[in-house]
């Protein structure tokens, strides 16, 4: 990544408040992929990312409480799709605390669990999250060659 | 349904087939596990799983996928998924997956696997 990273020319596409259940993801994902019509792969992809990180904010980072709201922001600018995920739960950072998965296991030995986090950190660009005093701030990067149109 | 998924069994080539469709995700994974562990082992010596209409997997339904292999191998089974779409693809690629499944693009191809085994 270069120093000043600029958006330019970003869209909105989506805006939503989640409830926290975990089926609340799959109604996003059928919004994404309207948002993203053109581009299938990115819309596979920021739904990939958007499910594993949002089952690890109900899950860990909300204990499973339902009652709470998850915002997902999603925009594209000529160079990159970003995805801001915004909750109301206590810090934690999700790409801090998971362990990598050891790919070179055999099939005996790979354990069960730890894939979430790396197919994140693998299928976009950059990530980062940051507790900003209200809740956690997850911000997704994804360099695109060309942008969807405009809706 | 946003996930389903049928049995096939061909006589012939004395193999059952699991066919996926649609989103393997946590909100269905759970109860396919539950059912292809017990498909496994009732019929499990000779099994392919059917992707080429799984548009979606998350890493619950990698899960599953991992529970099946290491259960089909554990009972000197045989296990062959075939028809992976292109990001489903990716996906068992960036996990590691592709190097310790067996996966091929058609079922002809599957079935050969499953003959060389």
């Amino acid at each position: 990544m270069g120093c000043a990273l600029i958006l330019k020319n970003k869209k909105l596409l989506l805006d939503v408040c989640l409830p926290s259940r975990i089926e609340a993801i799959t109604e996003l994902s059928l919004k994404v992929q309207e948002a993203l019509s053109s581009r299938p792969d990115l819309a596979f992809s920021a739904n990939l990312c958007l499910d594993e990180l949002i089952t690890n904010t109900i899950n860990y980072g909300l204990k499973g409480d339902t009652d709470r709201f998850i915002r997902v922001r999603l925009s594209i600018s000529d160079n990159w799709l970003e995805i801001i995920i915004k909750d109301d739960a206590p810090a934690f950072d999700p790409f801090c605390d998971a362990p990598a998965p050891d790919l070179d296991a055999e099939l005996e030995d790979r354990p069960i669990g730890g894939l979430g986090v790396h197919l994140v950190k693998t299928m976009m660009d950059d990530v980062r999250a940051y507790f900003d005093g209200s809740g956690n701030l997850i911000a997704l990067l994804k360099a695109v060659n060309d942008p969807a149109p405009a809706p | 349904m946003s996930f389903t998924y049928a049995l096939d069994h061909l006589e012939p080539n004395r193999a059952h087939i699991v066919r996926l469709s649609g989103r393997l995700d946590s909100t269905t994974s759970l109860a396919f596990e539950k059912s292809l562990l017990e498909l496994l082992a009732n019929t499990g010596a000779r099994l392919l799983l059917d992707l080429t209409q799984l548009d979606y997997i998350s890493s619950a339904g990698l899960r599953v996928v991992l529970v099946a292999a290491k259960r089909s191998k554990q009972a000197q089974g045989h296990l062959v998924l075939f028809g992976l779409q292109p990001m489903v693809r990716e996906v068992f690629e960036i996990s590691g997956f592709l190097k310790i499944l067996r996966t091929t693009s058609s079922l002809e191809q599957a079935l050969a696997t499953l003959d060389q085994a």
